[in-house]
């Protein structure tokens, strides 16, 4: 582990400031967490994005009609997210629904999305702080226990892969896909492909649970090591799923308020800024958004907040186990990781029971003609509610908004770094565990800095 | 056993993601350094280092200079460490103004003034275009990247088959209406730009339906020329494969997303630079 270089400085005499520095790893982008200490009393704990993308100014003046392509490349870890929210805003915009088949096979490329992500997040980036390595790849050198760990990164990579391998299928490709488009899909997917891709789903969901199930008693051992789950405050949730049987392909945006209990409020994409107040920050490049002044989250647990039922065996019966042990809304941030994996089982068993029926014969796009004006397309992506926002004049991108989940969690992980902070930071020390637990607070948050830094 | 690290500059991630899509790699190489999935604070002494993404702020270039000390062999991957990438399409004096005013935060590494290709100011060994490249590349880079067999063309590889008596009057751009299985997407008027991009990537996306746009860049050809010679050649296939008036065609080519993968090798990389031999290309 990279030991924060702040704690090599000077001895600590009273009434002095110290700044402590942390570098991170095994998130998506470019951050780092700067905690500002005087006198031994936790000042602040910042979540500063080091990266800028600028997506927002990037895509000015581009044919409207491209941004599928282009938009993907904000982020290649989310990539399916962004495209299908820039099919969605055009379609919004040139005020077209296309047909039933072509749903289908976008809401199969956002489980696709689900399932890589999840499993990478929570085998690639938080299982190694689970069994104390520094990357899955090395776990295989370690001597920790046998059989749940044997060749462990190779099984992670096979539950990855067939996330990657259902995107292609319904994408064209895995990173940066190009088979949804204005009006439709390019195609449909036939028997054949779907029966191979189903066969290939049911060997990953044996292999995932039992990943799964190994994380879950991991996390359990962490947090009685640890004494804690982390911060567990209330917050408000925001996802764009909710109820039975979640369609990540995304329609409302829901907000549980921080009593819990049910949805507070339920609204199109285009009134985001009615509920939510979105805010920037001079020292990082992300901005931080809250809602009536309240720390809001998004992300996997806000979705096992919020759904009720998953409508699938097995996703289901964890769900249920999760609320009947932690309770609905949950609120401690190491949850968030098992929600990833109870969302990666569901993936596996939705996009299954989707391959199931007919993806082919029907009618996959239909004509339309492109005219200037505003769109909205939402997607709930891994991250949570993703929005993307276009004007367009004379066919040009006039002005585009990306409304990107990691930024609805900015505040949160701010607030959870400063009860780490103040849990392991004393007037007399700074106990090193402070540098693991800043690892684990982000990670739980899944945050991705490619796409928080367009604006 | 083969150490190698992977450093990411600013870009999406894609390349480190189709990375971890060559899981074959996990059995033969030691894979030291890529804060995407390993902790590790240092680019240690390496025989491959990977480069993804372009060099857009001071931070960048501070690692990407530490980095390829301890290299053997210094790989570019992507279209973004090939040009800069994807970011060149802000790469206008308006843009570029809102991006230096960016630079004023304080605390937050500085923005450079665009998003540059590394060897601007490190020397590669070798350049691995695609945006992202296929698991397939990734795994030749850390093999053998001379045995690597590829087609020519994206064309080659794409198994459409191209008619020579269906002439499409107009272009469709890049996605309006229905898409026929097996037949070129030129002769259904799209703007497919396959038969002057680089094989190897085996054609994934005329496959799917969708037409290629040149994310590997130049094939061969054209990889040391002016992008305008390149220009002039795919105007010619449009020319000869379908009836749309000159004007429309040169029209459609005049796209921001061919651009930014086309000219990866030339204008994009910074105008008065040497080309880049196609030896060094895979
Ligand atoms: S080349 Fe493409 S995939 Fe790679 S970092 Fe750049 S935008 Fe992402
Ligand atoms: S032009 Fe495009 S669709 Fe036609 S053969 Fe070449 S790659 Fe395939």
């Amino acid at each position: 582990m990279p030991a924060a270089t702040a704690f090599r400085g000077p001895k600590r005499k009273c009434c002095e400031m110290m700044t402590l520095t942390f570098p991170l790893s095994r998130i998506e982008g470019h951050a780092r967490v700067v905690v500002d200490v005087r006198d031994g009393i936790v000042q602040s704990a910042k979540f500063q994005a080091t990266e800028f993308r600028g997506f927002e100014y990037l895509v000015k003046g581009a044919p409207a009609g491209q941004m599928p392509v282009i938009v993907p490349r904000i982020c290649g870890v989310c990539s399916t997210a962004h495209h299908v929210a820039s099919v969605k805003a055009l379609e919004d915009a040139y005020g077209i629904t296309p047909p039933p088949l072509a749903l289908t096979i976008r809401e199969l490329l956002m489980l696709g999305q689900l399932l890589q992500n999840q499993a990478t997040s929570l085998f690639i980036f938080t299982m190694p702080d689970r069994l104390g390595v520094d990357s899955i790849f090395d776990v295989n050198e370690t001597e920790l226990d046998g059989d749940a760990l044997a060749g462990m990164a190779a099984r992670a990579l096979q539950v990855r892969q067939a996330g990657t391998h259902l995107i292609t299928l319904a994408g064209g490709q895995f990173i940066h896909p190009v088979k949804a488009v204005v009006g439709g899909v390019t195609g449909g997917i036939s028997a054949e492909a779907a029966a191979a891709m189903r066969s290939e789903l049911a060997d990953a969901l044996l292999v995932a649970c039992a990943l799964f199930d190994a994380y879950w008693g991991y996390s359990l051992a962490l947090s009685a090591r640890l004494g804690t789950w982390g911060d567990d405050a209330p917050a408000c949730y925001l996802t764009a799923v909710s109820g039975t049987r979640p369609n990540y392909y995304g329609d409302f945006l829901r907000l549980m308020g921080c009593e819990g209990g049910d949805v507070c409020a339920q609204f199109p994409a285009c009134e985001y800024r009615v509920f939510l107040t979105v805010e920037e920050a001079e020292y990082s490049y992300a901005a931080q958004t809250s809602f009536q002044g309240h720390v809001l989250r998004a992300n996997s647990l806000a979705r096992a907040n919020l759904v009720d039922s998953l409508g699938t065996p097995c996703a289901n019966e964890y769900l249920q186990r999760f609320h009947r042990e932690f309770g609905q809304p949950a609120h401690a941030i190491l949850l968030y990781d098992l929600a990833r994996g109870i969302e990666l089982v569901y993936a596996i068993e939705r996009a299954m029971e989707i391959l199931a029926g007919p993806l082919e014969g029907a009618e996959t796009r239909i004509p339309y003609t492109p005219r200037d004006g505003e769109g909205y397309g939402l997607v709930e992506a891994p991250r949570g509610p993703l929005i993307h926002h276009y004007r367009i004049e004379n066919s040009l991108i006039a002005q585009a908004e990306f409304v990107i989940p990691t930024v609805h969690n900015v505040l949160a992980i701010e607030r959870a770094l400063r009860v780490a902070a103040e849990r392991y930071i004393t007037p007399d020390r700074a106990n090193l565990e402070l540098e693991r637990a800043v690892g684990r607070v982000v990670r739980a948050f899944d945050p991705c800095i490619a796409c928080a830094t367009q604006h | 056993m083969k150490r190698f690290a992977v450093l990411q500059l600013s870009g999406c991630a894609g390349c480190e993601v189709a990375l971890l899509n060559a899981e074959a790699w996990v059995a033969q190489y030691k894979l030291v350094y890529m804060p995407l999935v390993v902790s590790a604070e240092d680019v240690p002494e390496v025989d491959v280092l990977l480069i993804s993404g372009g060099v857009r702020t001071d931070e960048d270039l501070y690692k990407l200079r530490r980095a390829v000390k301890n290299a053997q062999q210094v790989v570019a991957v992507g279209t973004c460490a090939i040009s800069g990438g994807v970011a060149n399409l802000g790469d206008r004096d308006e843009v570029r103004a809102l991006f230096l005013a960016e630079r004023d935060r304080p605390h937050v590494p500085r923005l450079l003034s665009k998003s540059h290709p590394v060897d601007a100011f490190v020397a590669v060994d070798l350049y691995v275009p695609g945006c992202p490249p296929t698991a397939e590349l990734f795994m030749a880079v850390l093999t053998n990247p001379r045995d690597f067999q590829a087609s020519k063309v994206v064309c080659q590889e794409c198994g459409r088959q191209k008619l020579k008596d269906v002439k499409p009057a107009h272009l469709l751009g890049f996605q309006q209406g229905e898409v026929l299985p097996d037949v070129c997407l030129i002769n259904q008027g799209y703007l497919c730009v396959g038969s002057s991009t680089r094989g190897g990537c085996r054609a994934p996306c005329p496959r799917a339906g969708h037409p290629c746009v040149g994310c590997r860049g130049p094939s061969d050809v054209f990889i040391e020329k002016e992008s305008d010679v390149w220009f002039k050649s795919i105007k010619r296939v449009f020319a000869s494969m379908t009836d749309a008036p000159e004007s429309e065609i040169e029209q459609g080519l005049r796209s921001p997303q061919l651009a930014m993968f086309l000219f990866q090798f030339s204008d994009y990389a910074g105008g008065d630079r040497l080309p880049r031999p196609k030896e060094k290309v895979l």
